[in-house]
């Protein structure tokens, strides 16, 4: 492995308090101008590590190095040149502007006074601008709202003209908007300055694309550790975080929530990604949802393999083939409803229309969105019998009305 | 680039703006002080015409009875109550950047009740240690000694709880055992001597001798020195210990420092004075709001001016207001304070 650029390393260790052990075995590596993202459950031990790399927490066993030096031989004023933390306690220290606030981050570059030179002032503006707080430079540290002041904690981190940013949930209590800006931020501290992120995170769906590498933190141990590519396979995120009810989706980039399904079978017969929206709405409803034909490249292949559909997939682009077709009737006819989400009708999708006059055929009621001209595939008799519908929750009402009448 | 430019020497001169009112706070203090040491010199319960005291003042004289009340009296007592006011001040302020808790000062924390039981022990029991007559050491180093061992157990408890109101139980807590002790002590002793002690407890600057006036000035303003140079580790503090360590504090020493320096000034006034209240909480506060800034660089040398400036004023009106009857330094302190700090706060509104 190259370890020129290695700025941050473990070697075999052991962290925890008081002699308690909380992760073993820890090696890792970090890179100049590396975007790392610790990713693991609540209390699985994301801020001990890091506040053992950052020397807050003596380590129990091996060694956190930094350009090669172990901290715990380095003194506190030079490791703070080196490296600088973002932790989660809430600083509201009275009666701070934040230029003062920004200015404490300058304590390792002055001398005994703290005075501030022009040189000083520069970094402390620059550290501003970088995460977009200048105009709060004259504002009260304790009028800031969450996101302004943890902007702000950023930029007294940066004023410390560190080679590594330590930060423990940056985006913790932040609204979306902030949050985005926050991860923004960090990553062209990254890009632009080549300084080292680690940050605890909880979002895995942003994590994976913005870090460079993520650390999977686990039953005492770091589960696997390289790029989000490689390591967040869709089971590998659905072990570490024990989801019973969700899964996440690596292409997809997200977690898709499964739900009891206990209000009865509904078969969907979508394609092309007619059917995504569709899908999370009936689970959210908790339908059984039963769904086909689909490709395996079909977004809703993923979606509702995700959410924990029965799909009838093929995984070569083609005609479907006849023995799959013949399942699709089969399950079919379990269901008490079949939807046909106005799928387009391309030559290897046609047998779809099929299923769909086979359902007529059935009997079962029939819920559409198709609209338009492609109506006219079904013939008069058969467009009395469907119930055409102009959107996602309109249709799922009109399941309900059809399950009264039923009964 | 260049808008930056520009824009930092905006802030820089925004920061000397700021810092040239600062300055000009700290002198209007200083003269304060220096009036109202004068008018303590100047004003007591017997009238001294003032071509009188210039001559006394400047020929030295001490021999006659006017001249021995002024530089035998009214001096050391002015500069008592000035080192007194400085000192106790400056010590709320450690312990309240230190605790981060605006709400501590050395009573609170129980080191001014830690002396106490010290000081009544020496003063009340008929253990003399092997000396035959009390002496004003002995009594300063048992308040030194109280006020070091009660901080120790507060520091000892706080550093497992982490817990701001906790530590102020705590801290309650010694206070009502200290008091326990020394009632106790109370009950059992001669007369004569509770006689003392009560004086002792209520707080006073009179009767204070060269000799401790020098003691208090070295060792005092020694350690004023020190908390100085502490101003940037202090500043870095108000960020809590875990900030300050990555920002390359040593914490282990500075604590030791802070503390130590706290204790030490807080029980020095103690010792000499008896339990002055109120100072050690107020006056941080009154030089917070005063020069509205938190950096320890401008409030140490604000803490020591307003101290000294709010103990003269007080001192003046225990002395001066049913003369020749002397009223308990404490109650003037909190009469006068307490409303002061509350109507700062109102009116400027910060959440401290």
């Amino acid at each position: 492995m190259n370890t020129q650029n290695t700025i941050l390393s473990t070697r075999n260790l052991c962290v925890g308090y008081s002699g308690k052990e909380i992760l073993k075995g820890v090696e890792l590596q970090f890179k100049k101008g590396e975007f790392i993202s610790l990713l693991g459950p609540n209390g699985a031990g994301k801020t001990t590590l890091l506040r053992t790399l950052s020397k807050h927490l003596k380590t129990i066993n091996g060694k956190v190095l930094v350009n090669n030096e172990d901290i715990s031989a380095m003194k506190q004023e030079r490791l703070a040149q080196t490296m600088s933390v973002v932790l989660t306690e809430k600083v509201k220290p009275p009666l701070f502007t934040v230029y003062d606030f920004v200015a404490m981050g300058r304590y390792p570059h002055t001398h005994w006074s703290g005075r501030l030179e022009k040189k000083d002032d520069g970094v402390i503006m620059e550290s501003l601008t970088m995460v977009h707080a200048r105009e709060l430079v004259f504002r009260d540290l304790s009028t800031l709202s969450d996101g302004e002041r943890q902007k702000v904690l950023v930029a007294r981190a940066l004023a410390q003209q560190p080679d590594i940013i330590l930060l423990d949930e940056p985006t913790m209590h932040l609204d979306l908007k902030h949050r985005m800006e926050v991860m923004s931020i960090l990553q062209r501290l990254c890009r632009d300055k080549g300084i080292c992120v680690v940050a605890s995170l909880h979002d895995v769906d942003i994590a994976a694309k913005l870090s460079d590498k993520v650390a999977l933190v686990k039953g005492g141990a770091i589960q696997a550790f390289g790029p989000p590519e490689n390591v967040l396979q869709d089971d590998a995120v659905t072990q570490l975080y024990d989801f019973s009810n969700a899964s996440f989706n690596r292409m997809l980039g997200t977690i898709e929530m499964k739900n009891s399904e206990k209000k009865g079978k509904v078969f969907v017969v979508g394609g092309m990604g007619s059917a995504s929206v569709l899908y999370r709405l009936l689970a959210k409803k908790e339908y059984h949802i039963f769904t086909g034909m689909l490709h395996k490249n079909d977004i809703d292949y993923h979606v509702a393999h995700s959410l924990g559909a029965h799909c009838l997939v093929q995984p070569h682009i083609d005609k479907f083939s006849e023995e799959i077709c013949k399942w699709a009737k089969e399950e079919m006819s379990q269901c008490d409803w079949v939807i046909d989400t106005g799928f387009g009708l391309e030559k290897v999708n046609g047998d779809n229309i099929c299923l769909l006059k086979d359902a007529l055929a059935m009997k079962k009621p029939v819920l559409s969105l198709r609209n338009g001209q492609s109506r006219e595939h079904f013939t008069a008799l058969e467009y009395d019998e469907i119930h055409f519908l102009d959107d996602e929750c309109q249709l799922v009402d009109e399941m309900e009305t059809i399950t009264f009448k039923a009964t | 680039m260049t808008t930056t430019a520009i824009k930092s020497s905006g802030t820089m001169a925004f920061r000397r703006k700021v810092m040239k009112r600062q300055n000009i706070c700290l002198a209007v203090v200083g003269i304060l002080l220096v009036i109202f040491m004068a008018v303590n010199i100047l004003v007591g319960s017997i009238s001294i015409p003032f071509s009188e005291m210039m001559d006394i003042l400047l020929s030295h004289e001490t021999t006659s009875t006017k001249g021995f009340i002024i530089w035998n009296i009214r001096i050391p007592r002015a500069i008592a109550a000035g080192l007194g006011g400085a000192y106790l001040a400056v010590a709320g302020l450690l312990l309240q950047v230190y605790f981060r808790n605006p709400i501590v000062g050395p009573f609170i924390l129980g080191i001014s009740s830690g002396a106490t039981l010290f000081v009544s022990v020496v003063m009340l029991s008929t253990i003399s240690l092997g000396f035959t007559m009390l002496n004003p050491f002995m009594c300063t180093l048992a308040a030194f000694a109280g006020a070091y061992g009660t901080m120790l157990v507060v520091l000892s408890v706080a550093s497992r709880v982490k817990n701001g109101v906790t530590l102020l139980i705590v801290g309650l807590m010694m206070g009502y055992l200290c008091h326990a002790v020394t009632s106790v002590l109370v009950a059992f002793a001669e007369k004569e001597k509770i006689k003392g002690f009560v004086l002792w407890q209520l707080g006073s600057f009179s009767g204070f001798k060269w000799t401790e006036i020098e003691i208090m000035l070295v060792a005092g303003g020694a350690i004023l020195v020190l908390v100085y140079f502490l101003a940037k580790p202090l500043n870095a503090f108000l960020l809590g210990e875990d900030y300050a360590a990555s920002m390359g504090v040593n914490i282990k020493l500075f604590r030791m420092l802070i503390l130590l320096s706290a204790c030490a000034l807080a029980g020095m006034v103690t010792s000499v004075a008896g339990p002055v209240a109120f100072v050690g909480l107020a006056v941080p506060h009154m030089v917070r709001l005063l020069f509205s800034t938190s950096d320890n660089k401008i409030l140490i040398p604000g803490t020591i001016l307003v101290g000294a400036m709010v103990i003269s004023l007080c001192d003046f009106i225990a002395r001066m207001v049913f003369s020749p009857v002397e009223l308990p330094i404490s109650a003037i302190t909190a009469f006068f304070g307490a409303p002061v700090v509350l109507s700062l706060l109102m009116k400027r509104r910060v959440d401290i």
